[in-house]
């Protein structure tokens, strides 16, 4: 009767035949008895696509409980307990949902896309009809993406794992294996990071989540150890963004940019002694900034009316992309012509 | 396009504990409920409709009345004791509960009173099911807008209302425009006023902070930003630029409003857009500096690599030019 049953409908039988079975279910009477894995070639086989449902289900929050029963020695059977998996009773307006729904928007394009749908389509169950009310209409959020490392990193803290991971160092752009206590994730302007101590320095550290070099690995038991009452993340990403933060010194031609102008510094201190003077007749300011790449792209857009006089990285990364342009020009004229 | 295994069969289960609570639900109701078509939720139905208890004899199965779903109401009989909602998992949990927290404390200014409530007992619910699951992450957005910019922003957007704004762009031209305003775009670094641009015919995005002032009008908003295609609307006072570019550069024609793109055997792409202005079109070509081909008119480019040229020389000068 069921010939290469869909996972998902297979999965769907499981989770019923194990929340309404009597006592428990063997993997004997599951194979035989349970529609879609009668289509299980062989032991083996069966045994595969068991173990990985198992899986499937404990990633949904449906855990798959272990029972063995006294009678029969060590003979093993499995049973769902819907007290495990169930929402704790909750109501939601739609005006709630609405909000959730905006919510799980902010993963779009994210490692936790599908984690947020998912966690949305549950609590839709629980939720008034219609959800058509959008509650805060005409906000829509977006992130930067934290890339592969957000997942594992989450579920480590929550379980309180430690983690090991390469990093290449911001300051000297050393790599280095890491093992860390994850204390917590902090998206904040721009960029993602992970909070935690440092188990090779004895020290609580700030790290860079695209720095993380391949995978994040758990290692070690779960609850190994407690994050501290007196620390606050918070303020450590602020002190590692301001130390990673840093000045343009631009000469800015009269009347001209005034985004960047707007975001100059009121009170810069002293330009580095090694600046070069600005060209006669142009402003000079400080704006602050994280990303190279970015701010050049947005000086190059200027062309004339602004000139990097420091840091060198920075200028360097203009005139590398004003050549380009020149480049292209010179490149674009060959071909028109031929 | 298939969809995967655990978001269908959460929907499955979610679908009968929520037919569970609501006796009868009209078929299109239930679809704009999960966000799905009416064509899967029936195909969701005949699936639950085959599934239940070993044996799989009639009184084994879920069970829906089929004379109510003829009528296009669908009524389940039987739920074989699938009737609880299932809990979040820690990162199902964890994504919400910090996007909720984030949204609180940076777009707290953006919302009326009544949102914000809806906001804080959302989150409240949310936290007392899931406990301290939620406290391993921490996301911060900025609004970093005059707070009049925003309000003006906010009610404009509640009450339909167009917009008129003071604007300083990315080419460093302050201009002042009339605006019909879909949304605020929240992000972690910047945050964005996503309309339509009535002097420029085009959907826009203007950075907050680039906002100098805005004011609400009178004049009701004439768009909406609820068709997700391209709303540029090309019109005879635009230039039309060719550009042919590299594989890389494909972004161009998903992000911008490209009248037409034409796939080339190398991986190219060659994109046609109409240009409203010179500042923007020396930007992008500037941006795609490396990536860029070939352009027509050549003009464009021509005057491109002039601009660069004597930037160039500015950095050229020896740097103990110090005799000013």
């Amino acid at each position: 009767m069921s010939e290469n049953l869909p996972p998902a409908e297979r999965l769907l039988n499981l989770v019923i035949a194990l929340v309404n079975t009597t006592g428990r279910m063997t993997k004997e009477q599951i194979r035989a008895q349970v529609a879609g894995y009668d289509d299980a070639a062989s032991v083996d086989a069966f045994e595969r696509m068991f173990e990985r449902d198992k899986e499937t289900l404990r990633d949904l929050g449906v855990p798959v409980v272990t029972v063995t029963d006294v009678a029969h020695g060590d003979d093993q059977g499995y049973r769902v307990d819907t007290d495990a998996y169930a929402l704790p009773p909750m109501e939601l307006t739609s005006a709630q949902l609405g909000v959730l729904a905006l919510a799980a928007e902010f993963w779009q394009g994210q490692v936790l896309r599908s984690d947020a749908a998912r966690a949305l389509t549950k609590l839709r169950v629980v939720g008034a009809t219609p959800s058509a009310t959008d509650a805060v209409a005409g906000l829509a959020p977006r992130l930067h993406p934290a890339g592969p490392a957000l997942g594992p990193l989450l579920d480590a803290a929550h379980e309180r794992r430690v983690v090991t991971f390469t990093y290449r160092t911001a300051s000297t752009g050393e790599v280095r294996r890491r093992t860390v206590e994850p204390w917590r994730v902090i998206g904040s302007r721009g960029g993602w990071y992970l909070v935690g101590h440092d188990r090779d320095r004895a020290a609580p550290r700030v790290f860079r989540l695209s720095r993380i070099e391949g995978a994040v690995r758990p290692t070690g038991e779960p609850g190994a150890f407690t994050v501290p009452d007196d620390v606050d993340p918070r303020a450590m990403v602020t002190s590692a963004q301001r130390d990673e933060g840093r000045t343009a010194w631009l000469a800015i031609a009269p009347d001209r940019a005034g985004a960047l102008r707007s975001r100059g510094l009121v009170d810069p201190g002293p330009p580095p002694g090694d600046l070069p003077a600005p060209p006669a007749g142009t402003d000079v300011v400080a704006v602050p900034y994280t990303r190279t790449a970015e701010l050049a792209d947005e000086v190059t857009g200027y062309t004339d009316a602004v000139v990097v006089l420091g840091p060198a990285t920075l200028r360097d990364a203009v005139v590398r992309r004003l050549e380009a342009a020149v480049a292209m020009a010179a490149r674009v004229e060959e071909v028109a012509r031929g | 396009m298939a969809e995967r295994t655990p978001e269908r069969l959460t929907r499955l289960l979610g679908m009968v504990a929520y037919l569970d609570r609501h006796p009868g639900v009209p078929v299109e109701e239930l679809a704009s409920h999960f966000e799905v078509s009416v064509e899967q939720v029936l195909k969701d139905v005949d699936t639950l409709w085959m599934s239940g208890t070993p044996g799989y004899w009639p009184d084994d199965l879920i069970d829906f009345d089929a004379g109510s779903l003829e009528s296009g109401v669908v009524r389940l009989t039987q739920a074989r004791g699938m009737v609880h909602a299932l809990r979040l998992g820690t990162r199902e949990a964890v994504a919400l509960v910090a996007a909720l927290r984030a949204l609180r404390e940076a777009a707290g200014e953006a919302l009326d009173p009544a949102q914000r409530e809806v906001l804080a007992s959302t989150l409240d619910i949310l936290t007392a099911a899931t406990g301290d699951a939620a406290a391993t992450m921490d996301v911060r957005l900025s609004v970093t807008a005059a707070p009049e910019v925003l309000a003006a922003a906010r009610t404009a957007i509640a009450e339909g209302r167009r917009l008129h704004l003071r604007y300083v762009d990315a080419a460093d031209r302050v201009t002042e425009r009339d605006v019909d305003p879909w949304r605020l775009l929240t992000g972690d670094e910047h945050s964005y006023l996503q309309g339509w641009c009535h002097a420029a015919r085009g959907e826009r995005q203007f950075r907050l902070d680039r906002i100098l002032a805005a004011d609400v009008l009178e004049e009701l908003v004439t768009t909406s930003g609820d068709a997700r295609e391209p709303t540029f609307v090309p019109n005879d006072e635009h230039a039309v630029v060719e550009i042919e570019l590299d594989g890389r550069a494909r972004w161009v024609s998903e992000q911008l409003p490209v009248d037409a793109t034409e796939d080339l055997p190398d991986g190219g792409l060659r994109v046609r857009l109409r240009v409203s202005s010179e500042a923007w079109l020396r930007h992008l070509v500037l941006r795609l500096a490396y990536d860029v081909r070939r352009v027509t008119p050549v003009a464009s480019a021509r005057a491109v690599g002039g601009a660069a040229e004597r930037a160039l020389a500015a950095y050229r000068t020896p740097p103990d030019g110090a005799l000013d």
